[in-house]
């Protein structure tokens, strides 16, 4: 249990870009341009999708 | 580590994810509420009497209802142009874009509530979301003049209208909060709703006190017309086009709370002065309906309730609107609604 969570957490940490290496069995290293230009474009629509409203009253309308 | 190489490349790919989630926004874009509206306006060239407004009129004014009583034919039957949590400003853009797609009127419905024809319309950058992203493409530099933006608000606003990721962003971010309401919701009791939103959210769209109210009334007393709704008078006036003003029908509630004070019958009377010089007629239908259970929340009507309110007004045009047809084909001078001011 420790061991997975351990993993996730240097996986977390390798996307992040607070760790240079990779954990183990995860084969994508820093030089895979492609995958990072992906990871980054993902993050720019996750920061998108919860931009939200900041106002106390919050209107939605379909 | 990168070299100087695949950063660029993995940047170009970035951008390319970026440019694809643009065109995807884009293409998504025509199923948002204002688009749907503006298809409207363009589809309905031989509408005889168009209704603007916010989500007052949107709840409130019933197309069929309204018809039936006014003995208006099928074919030039009511359209509601009715936009939620719009200001005049985004009213002011549908009625001419309706107007740019052919529609002539021969009557024009403006429903209001509290101060919504006197109050400046000031906004922020972070307030141009959902329905008022509309702002952002329909005739976005013309609209500029009627509301006010901070500085560096305006820059923003100069970037984002080119970018549907951030124009169309209130869309995507609905969907996620009706999520984060529905998991809110889990093991708890219902929270009442209606076709807005959460019914108690509304209330934070009322004043805060009876005192409050009344000051903002007579602050108002000195105030003119707000820029956008004196500009579409002005335009509906120059295109003879009969303007009946309605102040919407409100709830036992907001009437008892704030229009029993003795200053909102002032501040109406100096609404109807500011009317005066465009031939606005002006209809009180505040008190129209007494029953608290036809309201949705405190502000809006319930379908029951816009269904009672557009029967009466509809009654209420059906002679005037006859005759007005006949003015419009001997070129007498219309004298709709004359009758009530």
């Amino acid at each position: 249990m420790m061991k997975t969570i351990r993993w996730i957490q240097d996986f977390l940490e390798y996307l992040g870009g607070s760790q240079d290496e990779p954990p183990p069995g995860f084969s994508i290293t820093l030089s895979n341009a492609v995958f990072w230009g992906l990871w980054w474009g993902v993050l720019i629509a996750v920061i998108l999708v919860f931009s939200g409203q900041s106002s106390k009253f919050i209107y939605i309308d379909f | 580590m990168l070299s100087k190489r695949q950063f660029v490349l993995a940047l170009a790919i970035t951008l390319a994810v970026v440019a694809a989630i643009n065109v995807v926004l884009a293409l998504l874009a025509h199923r948002t509420l204002p688009r749907r509206i503006m298809r409207r306006a363009a589809d309905s060239p031989s509408a005889e009497v168009l209704a603007i407004g916010n989500s007052l009129m949107v709840a409130g004014f019933h197309e069929s209802s309204f018809d039936s009583a006014a003995a208006v034919l099928p074919a030039h039957a009511a359209v509601n142009l009715g936009l939620g949590a719009s200001t005049p400003v985004e009213q002011l853009l549908l009625f001419r874009y309706a107007i740019a797609h052919g529609m002539r009127p021969r009557l024009l419905l403006y429903g209001f509530y509290d101060f919504q024809l006197t109050d400046p319309v000031t906004m922020t950058n972070a307030d141009l979301i959902g329905n008022r992203a509309i702002l952002y493409y329909l005739e976005p530099e013309y609209a500029r003049r009627f509301y006010s933006l901070p500085a560096h608000d305006v820059v923003e606003f100069e970037v984002m209208r080119f970018f549907p990721m951030f124009v169309e962003r209130g869309a995507v971010w609905s969907k996620v909060e009706e999520f984060r309401r529905f998991l809110s919701q889990q093991g708890l009791p219902h929270e009442r709703t209606n076709q807005f939103g959460r019914a108690s959210d509304f209330s934070l769209l009322e004043a805060a006190s009876s005192q409050e109210f009344a000051h903002h009334c007579d602050s108002a007393l000195s105030a003119g017309l707000a820029s956008p709704v004196e500009e579409l008078l002005r335009q509906a006036h120059a295109a003879a086009i009969p303007v009946v003003v309605i102040e919407m029908p409100m709830s036992p509630f907001h009437r008892r709370a704030f229009y029993s004070s003795p200053s909102w019958p002032a501040y109406v009377s100096h609404l109807r002065s500011l009317l005066a010089p465009y031939d606005a007629s002006f209809v009180d239908a505040s008190d129209w309906i007494t029953d608290g259970s036809l309201f949705a929340d405190n502000l809006h009507l319930s379908a029951s309730g816009g269904q009672e309110f557009s029967r009466r007004l509809g009654d209420l045009v059906r002679k005037d609107y006859s005759s007005q047809r006949i003015a419009a084909t001997t070129n007498k001078k219309p004298r709709l609604m004359r009758s009530r001011l």
